[in-house]
């Protein structure tokens, strides 16, 4: 009787860890969407299948990493990624995205101008921005009185175990490079040894690392300010005007999440027709209203309600110093080991 | 006196036989189970150990040794260090408290005892990750803890809990506990009531009774929990991760991050992963040693 039990139990465990659900099939209308996790509502994908009747498989993943390693292994033939700006170019370098027939994306004329002409795809001929944004300082005003305009105001001795930041190691690296006037993209061993002192004094002030979603810790009170993706202090803002956005006067990273074709892909057409979707302007307000980045097409910022258009964390106003990021190739690694070191330096 | 016993270190006594054709047929998917997915994974993850990292990750297939060099490292030795003190900590810990849980379940009454055990049990109807989440519910500065003390009037600021070493601690022992609790009742269960009481006839106080004859009995148990607990708590990377604030950083953390971080360098995480697998079996091999001691004692 026991025995029997036993046997019944031991299936039932066996049967808990059967895959869920196979891998989807490239059926002729169907589109394997690979994205990151939170950024394409789900409203847009419905409506898509319903207009054009093809099937999306949508996937999703947290980093740019966990999407390179999951597209190379080959088990899924993803015909979309979402790759950021300076895996575009790592991804181009390669030869490992497809060449965009631009003849299917008409609605490629409602992208800014100001998206073109950039070093890691000038002429868009690999990748659609899908949206945008910078990394900066966000404060809680109710808290924090004294002005902070930049990194250097952030790191402060009294503002010690208040702070949150982005749990990445080259963004950390570059606000370093930045109070020291050194460009952001020029990271190496000698440039890494420059800021090597100025993290150190910086990192055992941080409370909090978190890159899946920092405005937690702010909302908790836990932290007064922090320096975060721009699309979290928007929701900040949007919850409590109290959260000011302020972009580092020493310079900030100007990030540009993109829609790419992967080579191979086998439904590309699907795939362009889900792009030229997305860049029609009433669908585009779609996504800037649950997600409130920095919308790349400017047909659709004409369409934004003047609540998010004033939002100063979604559109900074003025003519901030802003930069995008370069594919550094081997020194990711020596950049992974400072933090690392300096982490674990830190103490807790 | 034919001793059962749930040791799975005890030589096979001489009357039995290896497993004849029908028992190898019937052993062969559980070793199917364990080529491919305990062997074979560990083979691949040596051979990529001694390969170079790919630009876009995975690996390009030139051997090299500089993965190894770099996990001797003293950035890498540091939290080695760190992750097994956590995880020494988290399991005195966890046996401490599990210890008497475990003795009362075993020493209960038959309907009591299942009630008990499914108790134990029942966190691990809720997902892992929710669960971990509900700590930072609770130690945050507006959390649950804080909101009592302060209502309570027992502290007139909030306490600075949550991201410190101590909320990990909590995190880790509260994860683990019913890996230690179950072992050890196992063996509890199993105790002979006879001989406590030949014990204790015998002039031994209840103090001696337990040291010299219930610890040594339910020795199995123990050895089992410890490495259920100590094992996995080396690996951690979740629980440190939410409850830490990112800031302590275990080896599982940093394995992570050669796979999903800016690194993408497999080849290191490989080695790392493999240097840990190593100390696994090493521990492993210490505390079948210790058993066999007892148990030859005996």
């Amino acid at each position: 009787m026991r025995r029997g039990l036993g046997l019944v139990i031991a299936i039932a465990l066996a049967a808990v860890h059967l895959p869920a659900g196979a891998r989807p099939a490239a059926a002729a209308d169907s589109l394997n969407l690979f994205g990151w996790s939170e950024y394409i509502p789900q409203v847009v994908i419905d409506e898509f299948t319903e207009e054009s009747g093809i099937e999306v498989n949508y996937e999703m993943y947290a980093s740019n990493e966990e999407m390179l390693a999951k597209l190379f292994s080959g088990a899924t033939k993803y015909d979309l990624i979402q790759p950021s700006e300076y895996v575009v170019e790592a991804l181009v370098k390669e030869g490992k995205l497809e060449k965009l027939d631009k003849a299917k994306l008409p609605n490629m004329k409602n992208i800014a101008p100001d998206y073109f002409g950039l070093p890691h795809d000038p002429q868009l001929d690999y990748s659609v921005p899908y949206m945008s944004g910078t990394v900066g300082v966000v404060i809680n005003t109710a808290k924090i009185t004294d002005p902070v305009t930049g990194y250097a105001d952030v790191f402060q001795e009294k503002y010690k175990g208040r702070i949150v930041v982005l749990d990445d190691a080259l963004e950390i690296v570059t606000w370093a490079l930045h109070v020291l006037g050194l460009p952001p993209n020029d990271v190496n061993k000698e440039s890494l040894e420059k800021v090597k002192p100025i993290l150190q004094k910086w990192l055992p002030l941080v409370k909090v690392y978190d890159s899946d979603s920092p405005k937690t810790a702010l909302l908790n009170g836990d932290v007064d300010l922090g320096v975060v993706w721009s699309g979290e202090a928007a929701l900040l803002y949007n919850e409590d005007k109290k959260f000011k956005y302020v972009l580092p006067k020493e310079g900030a990273h100007r990030f540009i999440d993109n829609l790419s074709i992967p080579k191979g892909a086998p439904n590309s057409d699907a795939a362009l027709k889900f792009i030229d979707y997305i860049l029609k302007p009433e669908v585009s307000v779609k996504i800037s209203a649950e997600f409130p980045y920095t919308n790349p097409n400017a047909a659709a910022r004409k369409l934004l309600t003047p609540a998010e258009r004033d939002n100063p964390a979604s559109y900074p106003p003025g003519n901030p110093k802003l930069d995008t990021f370069r594919d550094i190739g081997a020194n990711a690694v020596l950049v992974d080991k400072l933090i690392t070191d300096l982490k674990a330096q830190s103490g807790t | 006196m034919r001793q059962e016993s749930t040791s799975f270190a005890t030589a096979a006594p001489s009357h039995q036989r290896a497993p004849g054709g029908i028992g190898w047929l019937l052993l062969a998917p559980l070793l199917v189970w364990v080529i491919a997915f305990v062997i074979a994974p560990a083979g691949i993850m040596l051979v990529y150990s001694f390969l170079k990292r790919g630009t876009l990750g995975g690996v390009v297939w030139e051997f090299t040794l500089e993965n190894y060099t770099g996990v001797a490292d003293p950035t890498y030795l540091t939290i080695v260090i760190r992750s097994m003190v956590f995880a020494a900590i988290t399991t005195v810990l966890c046996l401490a408290a599990g210890y008497p849980v475990a003795y009362m379940i075993g020493r209960a009454s038959e309907e009591r005892r299942n009630l008990l055990l499914m108790l134990v049990m029942v966190p691990f109807w809720t997902s892992f990750l929710i669960r971990t989440y509900a700590w930072v519910t609770i130690l945050k500065n507006q959390g649950l803890l804080n909101s009592m003390l302060l209502g309570a009037g027992l502290i007139g600021e909030p306490l600075e809990l949550l991201y410190t070493r101590g909320a990990v601690i909590v995190g880790l022992v509260y994860t683990f506990l019913p890996f230690m609790i179950l072992p050890i009742y196992s063996s509890v269960e199993k105790l002979d009531g006879a001989l406590i009481e030949a014990a204790l006839d015998l002039g031994a106080g209840p103090l001696r009774a337990f040291s010299r004859v219930i610890i040594p009995l339910t020795s199995p148990g123990i050895a089992a929990g410890v490495l259920l607990v100590f094992v996995p708590a080396l690996g951690i990377y979740a629980v440190n991760d939410i409850l830490g604030g990112g800031r302590v950083d275990m080896i599982g953390n940093i394995i992570e991050n050669q796979f999903k971080g800016n690194a993408r360098n497999w080849p290191f995480g490989a080695a790392l992963g493999t240097a840990m697998l190593i100390a696994f079996g090493f521990s492993y091999w210490l505390v079948n040693r210790r058993q066999k001691m007892i148990e030859g004692t005996r």
